[in-house]
């Protein structure tokens, strides 16, 4: 049962924090919260499923292939969903213009590619066993993604502009940063980040158009967790959700597993309302 | 030559009294309009294209054999496009624009559930194959008559094939969170009881859960000796069957046709997890123990295969269903006429039509018409030409 509990727990828990991971970067370069972070995922699984399975391209192309549609729809959630809002981020608009864009990619992908799940291919034609592929690539990818993030944002000189219009955007383009690129820049590598979620967890979580609210929910709690924007907190934060999530299926199970996730959740926020890992943000002026 | 009062009037009441004469010849050759409501596409259409098929069929041989009287039948589609919203948009058109005879269908309960009301408020006669109970209600919707099973029969089937063919006892039901999912353990967890049998494990889990093995195992140490899911969800159901399949667990998996769906096959991890997983089906579309199917149904596939008419892709009982309905509609027009009332009178005394689907009766009291011996189930993993071998433990018919 430990073995269950940690594998798939891990597992899912890796899948949890990257969409959380790309919650982050799509709001630490627009102050905004893109509800769209979940559906990145399930695009991932889809377009994963039809580029290897459907069209027989190999498994790499496949895998680019879903990488380059993540990114694609991140660069249109930033122009149509995001962009138009962003004047009037205190009325949060976003909120509905992100959902909107979500539930019309969620319904799109179920009249195209059809409301049942499909199969996702084996990644490496290895026997099944134990601690199987389906497990450990979410975690491969998990690593990935921090490590290029880390690199990314502390050793190029593109992640030291992410970083700065993450700080202060204002700021930022006074001094000739190109803001809008790098905002759109970031939301595809949002939309990479959450079409690998969904690449790398397709095995476990299967091509289906309703993992999309699931993802974008599940993820959304590493987020407030963590502390918005903080990319390590959501990390912890989305592996403790997955652990607990898997050990509340066995010991409570059916949907009294989601109810014990979404108690817990609460009784935090409310002794942490920053999250975990969170603290009040402060600036100088 | 001017034409006085008396004349012009004369001419006019010869007129009308011609157009009076001649209206029952013209009416007789009229044409028998049968509104028909399948989603042909949309996520739901793959049942409608199936029906679609067989009922067309049965409408072309009809009116090759010289109609209804010689009246032909003429089939006015509305594709629903799996859409509630749709099918009540065509359904108004079919009863006010088109002034349909009879309205069969929709073929989703989704779409009937938003249509039967309609329908009965317009006093349009309806004939529709969709298994949620509500959907015929003789004091509410007099009109409406289904030639297919209730939820209730096809959970009754499931239960009585564990308990009193495989004889077990103990018994796990899993649904997911859905309206069906829910709606149908309910119903059927207080039958299993009633049968005698002892639920051991119930539990109600998101559909799109990545992981079943928790509640797997916890039906494995509850000692349960039969796994019965309630769910449309082929993903949820593959993960039962796979993780059974991964525990090396071999009790049998009984309950809903998605079961045998090749959707849910896609997704099992090895053909012989398909093995001991038995689907609802129906005993006069199945092939019996001999591998043969009943003469009927042998004789359908004769004719289908001769027109040519594809079953790789659909399942018999949707070809035979929809077949059935135009033969059914043009015995009771042939009876009675095109009347409504006159129908559903014919109708509510209709005893054992020998479809290829099963043999329908209603009563006044009763417009439920498939019986529930009929309601079996088969063996997953046996489907050729659309049809399954009866799973183990059945008698001959």
């Amino acid at each position: 049962m430990v073995e269950s509990i940690v594998l798939s727990g891990v597992a899912i828990g890796c899948l949890y924090a990257l969409i959380a991971i790309a919650y982050n970067v799509m709001f630490s370069a627009s102050r905004v919260f893109s509800f769209t972070a979940g559906t990145l995922g399930m695009v991932g699984g889809v377009l994963g499923s039809i580029f290897v399975l459907r069209m027989g391209l190999p498994v790499w192309v496949g895998f680019l292939g879903a990488l380059a549609g993540g990114a694609l729809l991140g660069i249109v959630t930033e122009i149509v969903a995001v962009r138009p809002v962003l004047k009037s981020l205190d009325q949060h608009l976003y909120v509905l213009s992100t959902l909107a864009l979500a539930l019309i990619v969620q319904q799109f992908t179920a009249i195209e590619f059809g409301t049942d799940a499909q199969p996702f291919p084996r990644i490496f034609d290895i026997a099944r066993g134990g601690f199987d592929q389906q497990y450990w690539l979410p975690m491969l990818a998990c690593v990935v993604t921090i490590v290029g993030l880390e690199l990314l944002y502390r050793h190029t000189l593109v992640g030291h502009a992410f970083r700065a219009i993450a700080e202060d955007n204002y700021a930022a383009r006074a001094l000739g940063l190109p803001e809008r690129g790098l905002r759109l820049a970031s939301f595809a590598l949002a939309g990479a980040i959450g079409a690998l979620a969904g690449f790398a967890g397709g095995q476990l979580l299967l091509a289906f158009f309703a993992n999309a609210p699931m993802l974008t929910f599940y993820g959304f709690v590493p987020v407030a967790l963590g502390g918005m924007g903080n990319n390590r907190g959501a990390i912890v934060a989305g592996l403790i959700l997955g652990l607990f999530q898997q050990t509340a299926n066995f010991l409570v199970g059916g949907i009294f597993a989601s109810v014990a996730v979404f108690a817990a959740f609460i009784v935090v926020l409310l002794a942490f309302p920053d999250g975990l890992a969170g603290a009040s943000a402060q600036r100088r002026v | 030559m001017s034409i006085t009062r008396r004349q012009a009037l004369k001419s006019a009441s010869a007129a009308a009294l011609a157009t009076a004469i001649a209206k029952p010849a013209i009416a007789a050759k009229d044409p028998i309009l049968v509104g028909y409501l399948p989603a042909v596409t949309g996520p739901s259409s793959s049942t409608g294209i199936g029906i679609t098929r067989g009922t067309e069929l049965a409408v072309q041989e009809i009116n090759k054999a010289g109609g209804v009287d010689g009246r032909q039948i003429e089939l006015i589609t509305r594709d629903t496009q799996s859409d509630p919203t749709k099918a009540v948009n065509g359904a108004a058109e079919l009863t006010r624009a088109a002034k349909v005879s009879v309205v069969f269908g929709p073929l989703n309960s989704g779409e009937s559930l938003a249509v039967v009301p309609l329908l009965a408020r317009t006093k349009t006669l309806q004939i529709h194959p969709c298994w949620v109970d509500s959907l015929t209600d003789v004091k509410k919707y007099p009109l409406c008559f289904r030639n297919a099973p209730t939820n209730q029969q096809i959970g009754g089937a499931a239960n009585r094939y564990v308990v009193e063919v495989l004889k077990k006892k103990k018994v796990a039901v899993i649904s997911d969170t859905t309206g069906y999912g829910t709606a149908s353990a309910n119903a059927y967890v207080p039958m299993l009881k009633q049968m005698g049998a002892e639920v051991v494990y119930q539990g109600n889990v998101d559909a799109a859960n990545p992981d079943l093995k928790p509640e797997i195992l916890r039906m494995q140490s509850a000692g349960a000796e039969a796994i019965m899911p309630w769910s449309v969800n082929a993903g949820f159901l593959s993960r039962i069957i796979n993780t059974r399949g991964q525990l090396n667990w071999d009790v049998p998996i009984v309950g809903q046709t998605t079961l045998g769906s090749g959707q849910t096959k896609a997704l099992l991890e090895k053909p012989e997890y398909w093995g001991k997983v038995y689907p609802n089906n129906f005993r006069p579309v199945s092939y019996g123990a001999d591998g043969k199917l009943p003469p009927r149904a042998a004789a359908f596939i004769d004719r289908l295969r001769s027109n040519k008419i594809d079953m790789s892709d659909t399942l018999l009982w949707w070809i035979g269903v929809g077949y059935d309905s135009p033969y059914m509609l043009a015995e009771a027009i042939k009876a009675v006429g095109t009347d409504t009332e006159k129908l559903a009178g014919y109708f509510n005394k209709l005893k054992d039509f020998a479809g290829v689907y099963g043999d329908i009766s209603f009563t006044p009291e009763q417009h439920d018409g498939y019986p529930d011996k009929q309601v079996v189930m088969v063996e997953a993993n046996s489907l050729k030409d659309g049809a399954f071998n009866l799973a183990p433990g059945y008698g001959a018919a």
